[in-house]
């Protein structure tokens, strides 16, 4: 990375082929001719800090933007809800990789110490004893206000900030300026720090640019990850649990203006967790066909709800929580189609097919309605628990209907007669045996008017099982 | 005192030993089948909860769901999940045999690995009641792969296969198959913890309704009478 024509940052194989910070670029080209060269983006820079910062806005609301692309956290009172500065810093760190970003992490008693061993990746100091400890060893440059006066400190034989605080205050005052020994006074404690702390935006709107063209939808999962993970910092900074979530996808701009692919992920349960989302959107994306290369992403988050917090009974129900069970179907409709997971919305209709309908599992069906439509007595109409989708006509042998065997009727018939309407039916049901012992339901279409002299037709059209 | 008889007895020394004459004791829980014949014959007394159970029907449409009836509606307090059944299942009949319209869920899909898949996130997710799953064709790690998936929770899990996979292996403990027979089932027990039984167990069943109970509520139908009435005062003529 390049600024101003000077060598800014390098990877780890430019290093390898001997290239270093502070070099010209046509002395990298000629060791390295095959180096990709990038100009340094200061407005992208902060935009991932921007998206970095939104991100760890879950784990606490105070978090404050300092120099040289840090940001500040105050941990003090999330530390028990996490499970201790280990476990919180693990997070972070996994984050952090997961926004594809890289970063050292340090923790200290006060925010300037601890940008000081962030700046030097050194660790962490939990008391203020091994802060000082650490801040004494590291180099005087590293507060901003002391690197014009790098040279004077040299001569003096003052290198590190340890030598730095022994020098007496009134001269240091009056050859560095007072922003120094504010600095200093900081990072040690000595006075009180104040901070701006980033406030999140009112709505949540992340863009992220792909590095490369993608073809493939799933592929495009790790990417949405990452904007999922600044989707839960906000919601966390506000309190709020997200309903609905739109994804855009990108296209290329080829001859023809094509408008981005939108993935709508509605919930039935608002959450504030990206695990669920995560995988909802895996099966979402998995079935999605790009029909054209896909290179940026987009997230909104449309409808948004106050957050509730789970309450948590004191005897935990066996076998999952009402949540549990919605998202299990929320993740079960996302993959298999919602008309395909269904539950039964019976209607009080006399003709089968009518009678037995299925409808989404995520329509609101009131339980008052579904009672209404059952009949009264629900043994005065027997019923098979198979129903055909097509009633099968049946072969006739010695006036029998046959269907494997000799079918036996068994019981009175049933005599349906409704949907003058619409699709009328005029049949007579029986319960029949077959001969090997299974029960079917069978009917004989009643033929009326001109025709009635026909000889009778014979269907099956449920089994009793 | 404990006699050396007692001493002995495998149970005493591992509770998952049993002798081969005699029924496990079952370590996990157990609903009861709501058939006491039936019941003495399966190992804990009942069908076990999170546990792969192999029925293999000889087609579908036999009285399985009958022989499942006091079970399902023991669970019915939480959903019961029907994934992939050979037809379109009938609510109405369903709520006769006691299972509440509200708690049944009916799951279609049209490729086989999908159909895993879902009865994977049902026995994970643990918070359905029982779920039954019909599957034509499946390998042995797919079911392994179940069984282990029903062993996280506690839902009832029965997977209803054709007859003749009952010579492929399963890693299910309780494997019976199910023959129609007059006015019930013929349960064959193909695998169990418990002494091989050869000959099939006939347990009867309720028939779907007794004719009288129609008879009560419906109106007579009309047949062709073998004796032709006699006109009495009327002229033909009017009559037609």
């Amino acid at each position: 990375m390049l600024e101003q024509e000077r060598v800014l940052a390098v990877s780890p194989l430019a290093h390898a082929a001997g290239v270093q910070v502070g070099m010209r670029r046509g002395g990298v080209l000629m060791l390295m001719p095959e180096a990709r060269l990038v100009e340094r983006d200061l407005a992208k820079e902060a935009e991932a800090l921007h998206a970095v910062a939104m991100a760890l806005l879950q784990y606490t609301p105070l978090l404050a933007q300092a120099e040289e692309s840090t940001l500040l956290l105050d941990i003090g009172a999330s530390l028990r809800l996490f499970g201790g500065i280990g476990r919180l810093c693990r997070q972070v760190r996994a984050n952090l990789r997961t926004l594809g970003f890289s970063g050292a992490l340090s923790c200290a008693p006060t925010a300037r110490g601890a940008w000081m061993l962030a700046r030097r990746n050194a660790g962490r100091a939990v008391k203020m004893a091994s802060l000082v400890r650490r801040l004494d060893r590291l180099p005087g440059t590293l507060a901003p206000p002391a690197r014009p006066f790098a040279t004077w400190f040299e001569g003096i034989g003052c290198f590190n900030l340890g030598d730095m605080r022994r020098l007496p205050r009134p001269g240091l005052q009056r050859r560095c300026g007072r922003p120094l020994l504010d600095m200093l006074d900081a990072a040690y404690g000595m006075t009180p720090e104040l901070f701006e702390w980033i406030a999140a935006p009112t709505t949540f709107h992340a863009k992220l640019e792909l590095f490369d063209r993608v073809e493939q939808a799933d592929a495009l999962l790790h990417a949405a990850q990452r904007l999922l993970l600044q989707l839960t910092g906000w919601l966390c900074a506000h309190q709020l649990a997200v309903a609905r979530i739109t994804f855009y996808l990108e296209h290329e701009r080829g001859k023809v203006a094509r408008a981005p692919t939108l993935v709508d992920i509605a919930l039935a349960e608002a959450t504030w967790r990206d695990e669920h989302l995560v995988r909802l959107l895996k099966e979402r994306l998995a079935k999605l066909e790009l029909d054209a290369p896909v290179i940026g992403l987009a997230l909104e988050a449309l409808q948004v709800e106050p957050m509730a917090p789970p309450s948590e009974s004191l005897f935990p129900e066996p076998g999952g929580s009402e949540e549990d069970r919605v998202r299990m179907f929320e993740l079960l409709v996302a993959r298999l189609g919602p008309e395909n997971v269904l539950q039964a919305a019976p209607h009080a209709d006399y003709r089968p097919e009518l009678a037995n309908a299925w409808v989404p599992v995520q329509q609101s069906i009131r339980e008052s309605w579904r009672n209404a439509q059952l009949p009264g007595d629900l043994h005065s109409f027997p019923r098979p628990a198979w129903l055909l989708a097509k009633p099968i006509a049946l072969l006739m042998r010695n006036h029998r209907p046959f269907y494997g065997s000799p079918l036996k009727m068994t019981s009175t018939p049933e005599r349906i007669e409704a949907g003058w309407w619409n699709q009328i039916q005029t049949r007579d049901y029986f319960i029949a045996e077959g001969q090997d012992h299974a029960l079917y339901w069978v009917y004989r279409e009643r033929i009326t008017g001109a025709h009635a002299d026909l000889e009778p037709r014979w269907f099956l059209h449920g089994l009793f099982a | 005192m404990i006699s050396p008889q007692q001493h002995l007895a495998p149970e005493r020394l591992h509770p998952s030993l049993w002798r081969a004459s005699q029924l496990a004791h079952s370590s996990a829980r157990c609903v009861d089948t709501g058939y006491p014949t039936l019941s003495s014959q399966l190992p804990g007394g009942g069908w076990p909860t999170g546990t792969l159970v192999d029925l293999l029907l000889q087609q579908a449409g036999i009285g399985e769901l009958r022989l499942l009836r006091p079970a399902l509606a023991a669970a019915a307090s939480r959903r019961i999940v029907l994934l992939q059944p050979p037809h379109a299942p009938q609510a109405l009949a369903l709520a006769a045999l006691g299972l509440p319209p509200s708690q049944l869920v009916w799951i279609r899909s049209t490729r086989s690995a999908d159909t895993l898949w879902a009865a994977e996130q049902v026995l994970r997710s643990g918070s359905c009641g029982a779920l039954l799953l019909w599957q034509n064709h499946a390998r042995s790690e797919s079911l392994r792969r179940l069984h282990l998936a029903a062993q996280s929770g506690e839902t009832l899990f029965f997977m209803m296969r054709p007859l003749s996979s009952a010579q492929d292996a399963s890693p299910s403990p309780l494997r019976l198959s199910l023959r129609p027979a007059a006015g019930g089932l013929d349960i064959g027990f193909v695998k169990r913890r418990g002494p091989q039984r050869d000959a099939p167990l006939f347990l009867p069943l309720d028939r779907p309704l007794t004719p009288s109970v129609l008879q009560q509520h419906h109106a007579s139908l009309d047949r062709p009478l073998s004796v032709p009435l006699a006109t009495r005062g009327v002229l033909p003529e009017l009559v037609q």
